[in-house]
């Protein structure tokens, strides 16, 4: 059939390479979104191993008010090590390199990203710099936390040093990725899928990468400053060379806000697709939310400095970023109350990927409200800094973030691996991490009002019961990451075959083999409606042959 | 029987049930929230304006439980009441009801109007805190170090050590910087807090109002002993913590007795930098031009030519060897146009930080002998 009337570049698309043969060039330096994909996710989950274990580290040390399990300098080092891996080395990568690479380019139906050997590149650098930032803990690893604020990070030991340039290079790595997202979805949409028909995982991440490539420019050039004024004595930030610590505040949220955004935007949109096909019903507002989602990316980039409330900015200047953060909640909540109503009327299948997602709106909601507390300027010159905070970040991106690949890695599971991920660990994956979070993070909302700072090694004693609370149960949480691993392992081996479409989900990447052929689709298919009518045929014409032992023909138009 | 695609779109008794359920809880939430003494959650109030911050606290939290009631109930209720039966085949299907704009505009309207709400009540507490506190407190400045804080107070020489003292219902304006890294001033009991940034003056103001001895906590990462710059945190082996330093709020009398011993105690100590001697300084011949545009260049990003309290890192300058009411910088003295250059040469050690000496600033005897003449021509 002829595509290339209605398609944007579909000529292009339409021509299939010949799948590399060789291990290295399928497995290793591949050039298939897919199997970039996997690596990301692989990559990242091993990082989530490395710095969940510093995670254990600081709640071991806060079992007892004194401390004691390791120094405060190497307790120092290992919370600032464990924030920096789980922001740019796990949860990034994860939800846009990862599900990002192995899903987007599937449910548009394009045969690979615009750019594969970029691609490549960008998911190559990831790995280098993960083991840059690990192995600053070799000559003094950084101390002053993942926002690594000057003059602070002036003084510490050459690893900060290491850990600017292992961020600067993880920011390449995304902004590469970022372009090469937005460019995929603009060019190589399947003829007939029109913005309005995409997947709202393809609209979150139409509203993340360009967060990953205009945000991570201004991180990567206050990396680049420190990098010079701690090596060369460039002076950008000390004070007494007429440097300014306030700048690298700016520069630094300036990235890091809308980064929190480029880590729930990706898990909104798998949330949108796990809700409706588990429901089996419509997602309900599929404009709205796609419509919140850039409102978000887009308000995410004006409210950096309500990070900076008690930092030193003019009084009035507080206002608009305390206004503005709270308006960021109504697109939030529209998005929230949809995917609620989406379950109004459904016939729920609770299914591991289901119950995270279901989990997902409720502890998201928690880590939402608690921003707004935040956002209040009042209420934040006193909680600014303390456990509550601590509380708050976990909670979205824990509670949101992690939920959400988790949600997506059992839904996505049997595509990449063709096998079914086991319920049974799954449930108890579930129950056990969703009790054990909420033991680790709810008492410290309290305990940041109450007078706990953050970033601390000892405490006041009367917080210990609290604190060993907390403790205990994240023990509990990493022994369910545990069983989450055991079942990838387990279920790669033993798994049941999935089948090309086990949930029966309607998004394009379902109508072809799990896992896919190098190519994807043997002909790209035209796209007549949106994704999620369950009463309606499917909406797409040309998959006739996805499923059959038709040959494809290599090289051909 | 399976409910199925042409099912009618409406709510039955049971969602106006949970959703009364979900009322009533939302109100027990919210009385919660008002009647439970903050004391749970929340330190003692030893300031003004703590209890305004305390109040928008209850605000949020009830407003807040009352949502998350209505989210998390709903979500309950929907998770039961339309899961999956056992045996029912996968293909049967929801309701197929794809959006709702009446519910859809009320569920953006009522959010936004409590945004707008939220965004009042916010302001006008904000600016009970950082616009309305009485201008004429007593200007007390904290300086953070690794580890430990200093404070200087009007009228004591050199600065004040250990527990930082204040008069029970006399405003207080407290200027804090840094002398090494940023830390943080932070009085639970007082919720508010302000970093110390070197380089930079922020400000909070507040009016004591309870007596005691309240711990000052940083919490801003400043270093090895970041954790023990924290006044509940016991030392080692029975000591007491060295970190520790507390706010003690005392009755006016007690605050004077307190003001006067640092005073004696501090009668000797200097404000002056040490600093090596650019030698003597002839003020004869300055051009006042020249003196105008080198303080364009090196003095105007921390000094205004406004009024004393015109301050950007320093006072403003307008008037400093004219006007007689303007502070006296350096003995106690009218500001000489001696004082003025020896200020320049040495730097000083000054309310707030430091003002770099001649050798920082990159100044000659020519150059500060046409910024004096300049200062002069300010009137």
């Amino acid at each position: 059939m002829s595509t290339a009337a209605v398609s944007h570049g579909g000529g292009i698309a339409d021509h299939i390479h010949p799948e590399p043969q060789g291990f290295i060039r399928r497995y290793v330096f591949s050039i298939d979104h897919k199997i970039i994909g996997i690596q990301y996710l692989i990559t990242g989950f091993v990082f989530l191993v490395l710095a969940g274990l510093l995670a254990e580290v600081i709640r071991t040390q806060l079992l007892h008010a004194n401390g004691g399990f390791v120094s405060a300098d190497t307790y120092n080092e290992v919370y600032s090590v464990h924030g920096s891996a789980m922001v740019w080395l796990v949860i990034i990568p994860l939800i846009t390199g990862g599900f990002g690479n192995v899903i987007m380019p599937l449910q548009i139906g394009a045969r690979d990203v615009a750019f594969p050997w970029l691609n490549m590149l960008s998911f190559w650098i990831f790995p280098v710099a993960g083991l840059m930032l690990f192995s600053s803990f070799l000559m003094g690893a950084p101390v002053a936390g993942w926002t690594e604020y000057p003059p602070m990070s002036l003084q510490a030991g050459a690893g900060t040093s290491m850990w600017a340039a292992a961020i600067f290079l993880v920011g390449v790595s995304s902004t590469l990725t970022g372009i090469n997202f937005v460019v995929t979805m603009f060019q190589m949409r399947a003829p007939g899928m029109t913005f309005t028909r995409m997947p709202l995982f393809c609209w979150a991440q139409l509203a993340t990468a360009p967060l990953l490539m205009i945000a991570t420019t201004a991180l990567a050039a206050a990396l680049a400053a420190l990098f010079m004024e701690r090596q060369f004595g460039v002076p950008f930030y000390d004070p007494t060379k007429g440097g300014s610590p306030i700048m690298w505040q700016h520069m630094f949220w300036f990235y890091s806000h809308p980064a929190v955004y480029i880590m729930i935007l990706p898990a909104f949109g798998m949330i949108s697709e796990i809700i409706p096909t588990f429901a089996r019903k419509p997602i309900f507002g599929y404009k709205m939310i796609a419509f919140s989602s850039m409102a978000i990316a887009l308000a995410g980039f004006m409210v950096w400095a309500h990070h900076m409330f008690t930092s030193g900015l003019a009084p009035y200047l507080q206002l608009p970023f305390m206004i503005l953060t709270f308006t960021i909640a109504i697109p939030t909540g529209v998005k929230i109350f949809s995917w609620v109503a989406t379950l109004w009327g459904g016939k729920i299948h609770f299914t591991t990927s289901m119950m995270f997602a279901v989990g997902f709106l409720a502890l998201f909601t928690l880590g939402g409200i608690t921003g707004i507390f935040l956002a209040a300027v009042p209420f934040d010159l006193h909680v600014h800094g303390t456990y509550f905070v601590v509380a708050h970040f976990h909670y979205v991106l824990v509670g949101g973030s992690l939920m959400g690949i988790f949600a997506g890695m059992y839904f996505y599971f049997p595509k990449m691996s063709g096998r079914l991920m086991s319920e049974k660990i799954g449930k108890w994956h579930f129950w056990l991490f969703f009790i054990g979070f909420n033991g680790t993070f709810l008492p410290q909302h309290w305990l940041g009002m109450l007078g706990m700072p953050r970033r601390v090694p000892t405490y006041d004693p009367q917080f210990t019961f609290w604190n060993q609370f907390s403790s205990i149960s994240s023990y509990v949480m990493t022994f369910a990451i545990l069983l989450f691993f055991i079942n990838i392992l387990v279920s790669l081996r033993n798994g049941k075959k999935a089948g090309p479409n086990p949930w029966g989900a309607r998004t394009l990447e379902w109508q072809i083999p799990s896992p896919p052929h190098y190519y994807n689709f043997k002909h790209i298919p035209t796209v007549y409606g949106l994704p999620y009518d369950f009463s309606q045929p499917l909406p797409y014409k040309g998959l006739e042959e996805e499923l059959t032992d038709t040959p494809v023909a290599v090289g051909a138009h | 029987m399976v409910e199925n695609r042409a099912s009618a779109v409406r709510l039955g008794r049971g969602f106006w049930s949970v959703t009364l359920l979900f009322a009533v809880l939302s109100v027990l939430a919210i009385v919660f929230w008002y009647w439970t003494p903050i004391g749970i959650v929340m330190p003692v109030v030893a300031a003004q304006p703590g209890i305004q911050i305390d109040d928008l606290f209850r605000f949020m939290a009830a407003s807040g439980s009352a949502l998350y009631i209505f989210v998390v109930g709903y979500i309950i209720y929907f998770a039961v009441a339309f899961r999956a039966r056992k045996g029912e085949p996968y293909d049967s299907i929801g309701v197929q009801v794809h959006d709702n704009h009446k519910l859809e505009f009320w569920w953006t309207l009522i959010p936004t109007l409590f945004v707008v709400l939220l965004s009042i009540l916010s302001v006008r507490i904000w600016y009970g805190i950082q616009i309305a506190q009485p201008a004429n407190g007593l200007v007390v400045e904290g300086l953070g170090h690794q580890w430990y804080y200093t404070f200087r107070y009007p009228g004591i020489n050199g600065e004040v050590t250990g527990e930082m003292h204040l008069p029970l219902g006399q405003p207080v304006v407290l200027n804090v910087t840094s002398s090494d890294v940023i830390h943080s001033f932070w009085v639970p009991d007082i919720r508010l807090k302000a970093d110390m940034v070197p380089g930079l003056v922020n400000t909070i103001r507040f009016t004591p109002t309870r007596l005691g001895k309240y711990p000052i906590i940083c919490t801003e990462f400043c270093g090895t002993r970041h954790g023990w710059m924290n006044a509940t945190i016991p030392g080692a082996n029975g000591q007491p913590n060295p970190g520790a330093q507390f706010v003690v709020i005392d009755t006016p009398a007690n605050f004077q007795k307190w003001y006067h011993a640092w005073q004696i105690k501090n009668a000797h100590a200097s404000n002056a930098l040490p600093t090596a001697s650019t030698g003597t300084v002839s003020l004869a011949g300055g051009d006042a031009n020249a003196g105008k545009a080198l303080f364009a260049q090196k003095c105007s990003a921390c000094h205004a030519i406004g009024p004393f309290s015109q301050r950007i890192v320093g006072p403003g300058l307008k008037g400093v060897l004219h006007d007689p009411s303007h502070p006296n910088l350096v003995d106690g003295d009218p500001a000489t146009p001696a004082d003025v250059a020896k200020i320049l040469q040495q730097g000083y050690k000054g309310d707030i930080g430091m003002m770099p000496n001649a050798t920082a600033n990159g100044l000659s005897n020519k150059d500060i002998a046409n910024l004096v003449a300049y200062l002069k021509t300010l009137k």
